[in-house]
């Protein structure tokens, strides 16, 4: 192989590495903004179980989640022994604490002002939170969003454990067929430094600017 | 017979040990323009929450248009329409344009269609001449024209009453005028309003009545002439004296 073929090898593994990564962050995004609004407007059963998901799902390592679910439910339920779904769903539910917590933190920004001259107008407070307050939140939102992206990536390199065909996984077999891990393992650094950098760096580029032009 | 739009009864609202607003009983009739004057931290902004159903007063009892509005299964939001809060701080949505500031009331609680209630919002931008600003977004815009496109927000609503918690008192000198302006020409249309504010000309000129709050009561309540004249208690005399004290050409 020469050293091309290798990096083609390589990238070979990249849809599967993003497609991980960005269902994950939809699936995060997806419960990551209810827990976050629980947690704020709940009132306190809900907003405690909220803060309680936050809580262990931002203490326990991604790899043990996916573990447990694989290894563990694997063996009772049929759907966790996908490896595919498994990391998904492991990386969506700890990135969902993550993005809670971003959300949050954005909401927090936005000010008291803004919902009471929402709900001044006679939106209910759902209208508002619609309407006024996760519109701006999200704005505020976006650096950390990128951010969260960008960890996905690399985070999804677990679920090379558990037999995922992604880069990690591609950069192990071409290290085993070559004998030389200089090629995999700087070829795969060099693509996750192009898979990350735009998430981060755009996303927050974007989202700073608008927050000036709009003085969030 | 006149027509009580808004009205208090012995409101009281307490934060932990503060005692914001002490037992306050008020009414606004239709047309009528209020003033609310008094020291910093006297409630006149809780009480206007409480009267704007913002908050709930910890006692007492809010009635708007004779019917009390906590002890019935009113819907809230539905009374909130039709009583407009221009605030003290910048409030306009910062997502939105001018225009999709006041067009958002129209559309997600009026229901109007999206050419009604463009042709509403733009109305009432004219009223507060901003409706060559109509595009802009708040940040965009000074302070005292967020303020006026505030005003068109309550006003494009039909409310039956606005209240404004001193609209003008964080802006400069300068831009303090545009929005008193408009305040003005809203009070001689016969807009029924309830205002705090230290602009004691505007006070003057389109007050009813004067009500001087302090420790969260009402402890004086006159016609402007009889209140800038010569008010009956000593603590508005001490605080008109401080207000005046640092106004120039009153
Ligand atoms: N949300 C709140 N939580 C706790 N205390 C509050 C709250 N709002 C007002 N207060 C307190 O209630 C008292 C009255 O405040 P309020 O803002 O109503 O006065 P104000 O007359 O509007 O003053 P200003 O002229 O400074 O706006 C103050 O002591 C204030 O600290
Ligand atoms: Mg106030």
């Amino acid at each position: 192989m020469t050293p091309l073929e290798q990096f083609l090898f390589l990238l070979k593994a990249v849809p599967v590495t993003l497609g991980i990564s960005l269902a994950s962050f939809a699936l995060g995004f997806a419960i990551g903004i209810p827990i976050a609004l629980l947690r704020i407007y709940g009132g306190s059963p809900l907003s405690l179980l909220a803060d309680a998901y936050e809580k262990l799902f931002r203490s326990v390592p991604v790899l043990v989640v996916m573990f447990f679910m694989y290894f563990g439910l694997g063996s009772v339920i049929h759907i966790f022994k996908d490896p595919y779904v498994t990391s998904i769903l492991s990386l969506g539910l700890v990135s969902a604490a993550n993005q809670s917590q971003i959300f949050r933190s954005a909401i927090g920004s936005v000010g008291k002002t803004q919902m009471m001259a929402a709900i001044s107008l006679g939106l209910t407070k759902g209208g508002a939170v619609r309407y006024v307050i996760l519109p701006q939140a999200f704005i505020v939102a976006i650096p950390g969003l990128g951010s969260e992206i960008a960890l996905l990536i690399k985070d999804s390199s677990y679920s090379f454990l558990i037999g995922v065909l992604e880069l990690m996984k591609h950069a192990s077999i071409l290290r085993a067929a070559t004998r030389s891990a200089v090629l995999p393992y700087i070829g795969s650094a060099i693509i996750y430094v192009a898979l990350t950098f735009p998430f981060a760096n755009y996303m927050d580029k974007w989202g700073s600017r608008k927050r000036r032009e709009l003085g969030l | 017979m006149v027509a009580r739009v808004l009205e208090g009864l012995d409101v009281w609202k307490v934060y932990g040990k503060t005692v914001a607003v002490a037992g306050v009983t008020i009414g606004i009739n239709k047309g009528e323009t209020k003033v609310i004057i008094g020291p910093s931290g006297s409630g006149k902004s809780t009480l206007l929450r409480c009267l704007g159903l913002l908050e709930r007063p910890t006692k007492g009892r809010i009635l708007f248009e004779g019917t009390d509005v906590y002890a019935s299964k009113l819907d809230l939001s539905k009374l909130r329409a039709k009583i407009g809060f221009v605030f003290q701080d910048p409030s306009l949505f910062r997502h939105l344009t001018a225009l999709d500031n006041v067009k958002l009331g129209l559309r997600r609680v009026l229901g109007l269609s999206e050419d009604e209630a463009r042709r509403k919002a733009l109305e009432a931008l004219r009223l507060v001449r901003m409706e060559e600003w109509a595009d802009h977004y708040p940040a965009q815009l000074s302070g005292g024209q967020q303020q006026r496109v505030g005003i068109a927000r309550a006003i494009a609503m039909d409310p039956d009453i606005i209240i404004f918690d001193e609209p003008t008192a964080s802006l400069d000198i300068e831009l303090k005028w545009e929005v008193i302006e408009v305040m003005r020409d809203l009070a001689k249309r016969g807009t029924t309003m309830l205002v705090a504010t230290h602009e004691l000309h505007f006070a003057r000129e389109v007050a009813d009545e004067i009500i001087f709050m302090d420790h969260g009561k009402i402890v004086e309540v006159a016609p402007p002439e009889e209140f800038f004249k010569r008010p009956k208690t000593e603590r508005a005399r001490r605080f008109m004296a401080r207000l005046l004290g640092g106004v120039t050409g009153w």
